[in-house]
């Protein structure tokens, strides 16, 4: 059961988008890079950071990926409506969380997604993998946060997985049918994230 | 892939939950809720071992029991009756049914004796007209994601609100697929708003799906007359 955090959708997408080639850095050494010298290692206020940093790169990369999407992966009718609505909720995301950070916020990294925005197919499958990533990401750092960095994740990681489940929806695929969902650590995410190559600099 | 459904499921909410699931989802059902959900729910417990749960904790639970006693009763209800035909409604009530009759289970499970009683309902019709529930699943399902996320910051045990917040989510699911179904937008805010504890009660008693005692609503005559 080495998967079992894993959702069968989700592990198979990244594994077939495994695209990671020239040029792919980690997310990993992206946040070491970015991270801030604040001194205050070990408080409360030093993890939140940190933890709000890794959201921002994950909604910095979502928003991206529709927006380039939204330009090069000819979508229309139902596909398109989802992108440019999800586009501008991940825009309204990155917001919130740089205006949360403030001087501590991170760099927007460059990303680059190759075959994921070529085609309509590609995108809903990405989209799915990247919204599913997402809620299990913000659902693995519940514990480890303030109590009002707490109140303000849970206001966004409810419209991810709505944006998951209609993605879903539209691709026929059963939008909720599991009592739960599963919440991945840190490690378990970046992981994902940079078997995508996706992440750039 | 072997799975052990008796070592994982040894109060047998889930087996019970998945023989409430239609044949052709089954499998899929158990496989993904053994995979992911099954282990999320079977950790929900309200205390850790040697320390009482919080009052806060326990509050929490009773009140998102009701919540989770309301939608389950509503999709069951529906389905029992089967008035609903659209393909809207039946999936609804097959899948949400199913998973909110999880929910129930383990919260029970997680509070056990100091788990509230079931209350009564009558949903007045509302599960056997097509529009009036779909209406109705909506605002159930949007209800229930503002109502876990209020609670979520007030939750003291870190077990507990790995659970909440893994239903939380679920929630928001269901949510969306209706909204989708029905033609409404899944997601309508870059951000959901959480609703507190007396927003929410306040809400379901104005529904009056909740009622003092069991109506008799059959149209039947009665078998014994004495």
């Amino acid at each position: 059961m080495a998967n079992r955090t894993d959702t069968p959708a989700s592990r198979g997408r990244f594994l077939r988008l495994g695209v990671a080639g020239a040029g792919a850095v980690t997310l990993g050494s992206v946040l070491a890079a970015g991270a801030p010298r604040l001194g205050l290692s070990g408080t409360s206020q030093a993890r939140d950071v940190e933890i709000l940093n890794y959201a921002l790169v994950l909604e910095e990369l979502t928003a991206a990926f529709y927006r380039r999407a939204l330009v090069r992966a000819g979508l229309s009718g139902e596909l398109h409506d989802f992108a440019q609505v999800a586009a501008g909720h991940e825009r309204e995301h990155v917001a919130l969380l740089r205006k949360a950070l403030g001087p501590n916020a991170r760099k927007v990294p460059r990303f680059a997604f190759g075959k994921a925005v070529s085609n309509p197919q590609q995108f809903a499958a990405t989209a799915i993998a990247l919204e599913e990533l997402a809620v299990a990401a913000y659902n693995g750092q519940a514990g480890n946060v303030s109590k009002p960095v707490l109140k303000a994740a849970a206001g966004i990681v409810s419209v991810d997985a709505r944006h998951a489940a209609w993605i879903r929806a539209i691709q026929d695929k059963r939008p909720a049918s599991q009592a739960t969902d599963v919440a991945k650590t840190r490690r378990q995410v970046l992981r994902e994230v940079d078997r995508t190559g996706f992440v750039r600099s | 892939m072997h799975l052990d459904l008796d070592q994982l499921d040894r109060d047998g909410a889930l087996r019970e939950t998945a023989a409430g699931v239609p044949r052709e989802t089954r499998k899929d059902f158990l496989l993904g809720t053994l995979a992911g959900g099954g282990a999320a729910l079977a950790a929900l417990v309200l205390a850790e071992p040697g320390r009482a749960a919080s009052k806060t904790d326990v509050e929490i639970l009773n009140y998102a029991l009701t919540l989770e006693y309301l939608q389950a009763a509503f999709y069951t209800e529906a389905e029992r009756r089967g008035a609903l035909r659209t393909h809207v409604a039946r999936e609804t009530t097959r899948v949400l049914g199913a998973v909110e009759r999880a929910h129930v289970r383990a919260l029970r499970d997680a509070l056990g004796s100091a788990a509230v009683a079931k209350p009564f309902f009558d949903f007045g019709g509302v599960t056997e007209n097509e529009n009036a529930f779909i209406k109705t699943a909506v605002a159930f399902e949007d209800l229930g994601t503002a109502a876990y996320k209020g609670q979520a910051y007030r939750i003291d045990s870190p077990a507990l609100l790995a659970a909440a917040v893994s239903i939380h989510s679920v929630e928001a699911r269901h949510a969306a697929w209706i909204r989708y179904l029905a033609g409404a937008p899944p997601a309508s805010s870059a951000f959901d708003e959480p609703k507190s504890m007396p927003e929410v009660r306040r809400l379901v008693a104005s529904t009056g799906f909740i009622v003092q005692r069991p109506s008799t609503q059959s149209q039947e005559a009665p078998r014994f007359t004495g």
